[in-house]
């Protein structure tokens, strides 16, 4: 490899590293605002209407009202860890980013196990949110802590392994590839309509979004591992968790909802089929993210009890049933992978 | 006397809580926690009684007390308000956890704690209305129901019939808005959002109605000793008709979110059973006693005001979970729909106040007026010495009882469940601190 090469290499890095994590705040604070508009109108209330036009602004005066906020830390709280939690979050959440093919062309890094890449940074979240709620010497936090730690711990599982299907019919283990095979043989919900409700309910329970939301239970614990944390630390954590609901929701729009393929028509080449097919992609993320909000409004919370037994007597044993299946499929009929 | 005099002079508060704490420090003598345990286990010393956060700040007082925060091991205190999300104002829980399971649970109260019943005897018998207001605060016109019933019967005066109907009327009206924020409030702490909102919605049209005949939204002073402040005329009559049907279908719009949701169901159904023989003996009523199985109802047991010429049956449920105390409101939102239809129907004309002084002095004796409120059998017993003041004027508030379960119910189920239950429960503070 010439110098150039690793030149140009390191430069793509930087900037796709920046524009994405410049990416993250807009992204959630798109999301935020979903969230109250959509929560107001099934509420029947009007929802943000003071801020900017039809409060289109709400979140981003939210937003920058966290970061006006004193920071404070508890006395006996562990400092080093108490500091570097949230941003342990944010990152996990932010580089998982990296991976996402957004249209064609259009991904920071193009890996070929960008798969795995992808599940093994998100699931570092949870170290995150269990320090803050060890590191915070509160009893809300350190409750808030455990749990997480058990559900996410739990829910990776089935979430992982719904997907395994998917790539043993595929043959790839990168999102573009997947995304490639998808155009050829139709939207990857059709071939694993099974896998999808494991790996949708698994993603919410990952992304602690109604109803799995243990974590921070607000009626029970407080704000759980969030409860200490003010200013923008919280920020960071509140912010991680909007971008994880949209990130899901662009991970269940890859692999089952064919990515930035459009339902009907084939994209043109260049930069509009890239704009194009950017514009379909976010249009399908969106309303997944909607579809999470829905959740959120219509749903109460489950119990802890009920949502391990859940993953472990439901989701597991499903995830795996469906693995078997497909792969009994794929040896039966002699598919051959486009990757493989 | 001289300012000196160690009998007569007022006490320097600075010194009086340097001489508490020393009381304490000797009482506490050698039932400090201790931390060598911790110290061996190679604790930092300030994490120190990180579990026995939440004792109280001074001895046991009782066996109870005791036994509650001794803490075995492996097990944790956590404390749950007063300030705290969901505890419905500013009730204080204590739970003594172990893990995620619930051992045993201490209600600690007074934190809303107003005085009312020394107001109240401060007060004429015609204001005493008015103070007994934010008792219950989610059912004001129940609170104004007892003492009214009790001062008739220490008068020795009747209320006009059309009077008792518009109390009836009033009371089934307040009755409905209290049970549909139940429904709500139980939802919200399972994590529901959207039925408390609708909830609200049900209840604003509902305050709109009484505000238009008593002139508030939340505490109404619509009684008078004798009959009611105002009378209802056609308008009211017609906007009530058109409130019936809007409030048949909000009920259903909340009971479809609830009601049949698996997630609701799963973790209210069996959820802190409450016995039939338990109840009576914790002195549980209302709605709560209803849902075990015990057909008891004030307005059937003992009628009051105008409910022996209407037409219902106590309504129970056979389960006495949280489930089933769920499904009494509803019920008996739907009952006292009828009861609202029956009680227009049948609705004479005439006085609505029957004639009384400006102050009342009612002969010296004792009286004793009950009603049934959304919370069950609240009581008003006064004596009076013949002057213009209550003598004694006591409550007996049925969210104050009813709490008393919360430590009999909880042990075993997990920290979720604590909110959920006592949801179901439905206590309201400022009845419960009075």
């Amino acid at each position: 490899m010439d110098l150039g090469t690793l030149l140009l290499g390191i430069g793509r890095f930087v900037l796709s590293t920046t524009l994405l994590l410049l990416l993250t705040v807009p992204t959630a604070f798109i999301v935020i605002q979903i969230e109250l508009k959509v929560i107001a109108l099934m509420q029947l209330r009007y929802g943000p209407n003071r801020v900017g036009p039809r409060g289109v602004f709400q979140s981003t005066i939210h937003g920058f009202k966290v970061l006006a906020k004193e920071d404070t830390t508890p006395d006996h709280a562990d400092r080093p860890v108490f500091t570097m939690a949230p941003w342990m979050v944010f990152m996990a959440a932010a580089m998982s980013m990296l991976v996402i093919p957004f249209a064609p062309g259009l991904v920071a890094i193009d890996s070929q196990i960008s798969v795995v890449y992808f599940f093994a940074v998100l699931g570092l979240s949870v170290v995150g949110l269990l320090v803050a709620g060890w590191a915070s010497y509160n009893k809300y936090s350190l409750l808030g802590g455990l749990r997480s730690a058990a559900q996410m711990v739990s829910y990776e599982i089935p979430l992982t392994l719904s997907i395994v299907g998917l790539v043993v019919l595929t043959g790839s283990l990168s999102f573009t590839g997947i995304v490639e095979w998808q155009r050829i043989h139709g939207w990857g919900f059709f071939w694993q309509f099974w896998a999808f409700p494991i790996f949708f309910i698994a993603a919410t329970a990952e992304i602690n979004r109604t109803p799995f939301d243990m974590v921070e239970a607000d009626s029970e614990i407080v704000a759980g591992f969030a409860t200490e944390y003010s200013g923008m630390r919280f920020g960071f954590f509140f912010f991680a968790e909007y971008v994880a609901l949209f990130i899901m929701s662009s991970i269940v729009v890859t692999l089952f909802f064919g990515g930035w393929l459009p339902p009907f028509f084939t994209l043109p080449d260049g930069f509009i089929g890239t704009v194009l097919g950017a514009i379909i992609f976010l249009a399908k993320t969106y309303f997944f993210v909607f579809v999470a909000v829905w959740m959120r409004t219509t749903l109460p919370r489950v119990r802890v009890d009920q949502l391990m037994g859940m993953a472990w007597k439901w989701l597991l044993p499903l995830a795996l049933v469906n693995l078997f299946l497909t792969a009994a499929i794929v040896l039966i009929f002699n598919l051959k992978p486009v990757g493989g | 006397m001289t300012a000196t005099d160690p009998e007569t002079r007022i006490p320097d508060p600075i010194e009086l809580d340097r001489l508490e704490e020393e009381r304490l420090a000797r009482a506490f003598g050698g039932a400090q926690p201790s931390t060598d345990g911790d110290q061996a286990a190679g604790l930092r010393p300030e994490f120190a009684g990180f579990e026995m956060v939440g004792v109280p700040d001074r001895p046991p007082q009782t066996e109870r007390e005791k036994e509650m925060y001794t803490l075995e091991e492996g097990e944790m205190l956590l404390n749950m308000g007063p300030q705290h999300p969901s505890t419905h104002g500013v009730m204080r829980l204590v739970v003594k956890i172990r893990s995620e399971m619930v051992t045993d649970l201490d209600v600690v109260l007074g934190y809303l704690h107003r005085g009312i019943e020394k107001l109240c005897e401060n007060a004429t018998y015609t204001t005493v209305l008015t103070y007994v207001d934010p008792m219950d605060y989610m059912s004001a016109m129940h609170n104004e129901h007892a003492p009214a019933i009790a001062f008739e019967k220490l008068y020795g005066i009747q209320a006009p019939k059309r009077a008792e109907y518009i109390r009836a009327l009033v009371v089934e009206l307040n009755r409905v808005f209290s049970h549909a924020l139940m429904m709500g409030f139980l939802a919200l702490d399972m994590g529901g959002i959207t039925p408390i909102l609708y909830s609200f919605i049900n209840r604003d049209e509902t305050v709109d109605l009484l505000s238009a005949i008593s002139g508030q939204r939340m505490l109404f002073n619509f009684f008078r000793v004798g009959g009611v402040n105002w009378d209802v005329n056609d308008e009211f009559i017609n906007r009530l008709s058109r409130w019936r049907v809007n409030q048949a279908k909000s009920i259903g719009d909340n009971e479809k979110l609830i009601t049949e949701n698996e997630i609701f169901v799963q973790r209210t159904k069996g959820l802190g059973v409450l016995p039939a023989e338990r109840a009576i003996s914790l002195g549980v009523s209302g709605p709560n006693l209803r849902a075990s199985g015990v057909p008891f109802d004030v307005r059937k047991a003992h009628p009051y005001s105008i409910y022996d010429e209407l037409e219902f049956d106590v309504i129970t449920q056979p389960g006495g979970d949280s489930y089933a105390r769920y499904l009494q409101r509803v019920a008996e939102i739907k009952q006292s729909l009828h009861l609202i239809d029956q009680i227009v129907d049948q609705m004479p004309h005439g006085p609505v106040q029957a004639q009384v002084p400006g102050i009342i002095r009612p002969k010296p004796g004792r009286a004793f007026g009950a009603v049934e409120s959304p919370r069950g059998f609240y009581s008003v017993y006064a004596i009076s010495d013949g002057g213009p003041n209550p003598y004694r004027f006591r409550m007996r508030d049925p969210s104050f009882i009813t709490l008393q379960v919360m430590p009999v119910l909880m042990p075993g189920h997990l920290i979720a469940d604590t909110m959920a239950v006592m949801a179901s429960l439905d206590p309201i503070m400022g009845g419960v601190d009075k």
